[in-house]
């Protein structure tokens, strides 16, 4: 038993392996077209950066925080009061913990 | 020793690095690009990148920032590879001769295989240079 038919269609890993290799073999006898006179390990290899310097692989790659760039951009203005608030003084947080408690209280109490 | 590609005949493609021209040599380069000229029917066509590029097409006499980067680009390009030099300015400095900020002409930086001279050069001698570069590389026979 090599395939399972479902209400969506058939599987078959052994004509999807066939189709791997077929797509395989394609690819390689493309390649034979190629330039063979490459020159490995020199500028031939190297990325074109409109003839500037190739920066180190960290300075170019998109980090993690820049896939929140919008959204930090769009929250600017809100999130410099945010900053501006965070001190790191424990003092300053422990005051801001009381005020908030505190504010907490007031609505409880109202709102019985 | 090493054979040209097949594809020098068929599809010829250029890349074109400007050394610190006025813009007048590029633009006839461009215009050699036109319907007028149309290098395309010729399988002459321009690319975007040196590592894709048969033929770089330089003008400009090679300020000091574009130094490094067309020293870059000229190993960027495979081998083999035709250099064609556009216009006054890179054959011989033109009127930037000897200028303080200049480290031209184009073959003190680079291996030249043609130069088209003019300030600037009319498209008709830019496909001209270009046709004669590879015509030189095929009568070589060799790799630069
Ligand atoms: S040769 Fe003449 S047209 Fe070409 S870049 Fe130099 S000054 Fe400009």
């Amino acid at each position: 038993m090599t395939g399972i038919t479902t209400g969506f269609g058939a599987w078959n890993p052994i004509a999807w392996l066939l189709l791997f290799l077929g797509v395989v073999a394609g690819a390689l006898f493309l390649r034979r077209f190629g330039n063979k006179q490459y020159k490995k390990n020199t500028g031939q290899t190297k990325v074109f950066l409109s003839g500037n310097e190739e920066p180190e692989a960290s300075a170019l790659h998109v980090r993690g925080a820049h896939l929140y760039w919008g959204f930090v951009d769009g929250l600017s203005a809100y999130y410099r009061r945010v900053r501006a608030l965070h001190t790191g003084l424990l003092s300053d947080y422990v005051a801001l913990f009381v005020g908030t408690l505190g504010v907490v209280l007031i609505v409880l109490v109202l709102s019985r | 020793m090493s054979q040209l590609p097949r594809s020098f005949k068929r599809a010829l493609w250029v890349f074109h690095i400007a050394t610190g021209s006025c813009n007048g040599c590029d633009i006839e380069i461009v215009a050699a690009l036109t319907p007028r000229y149309d290098t395309e029917r010729f399988g002459i066509m321009l690319t975007g990148t040196p590592r894709h590029a048969d033929v770089l097409l330089v003008t400009g006499p090679v300020t000091r920032p574009m130094l490094p980067r067309l020293k870059r680009v000229y190993e960027q390009t495979p081998d083999p590879k035709a250099v064609v030099v556009v216009g006054g300015c890179g054959s011989t400095g033109g009127v930037f001769y000897e200028s303080y900020n200049v480290v031209g002409p184009i073959d003190n930086v680079i291996p030249v295989d043609v130069y088209v001279p003019g300030c600037p050069p009319r498209p008709e001698a830019i496909i001209d240079g270009v046709v004669k570069a590879v015509a030189k590389l095929e009568s070589a026979g060799v790799s630069k």
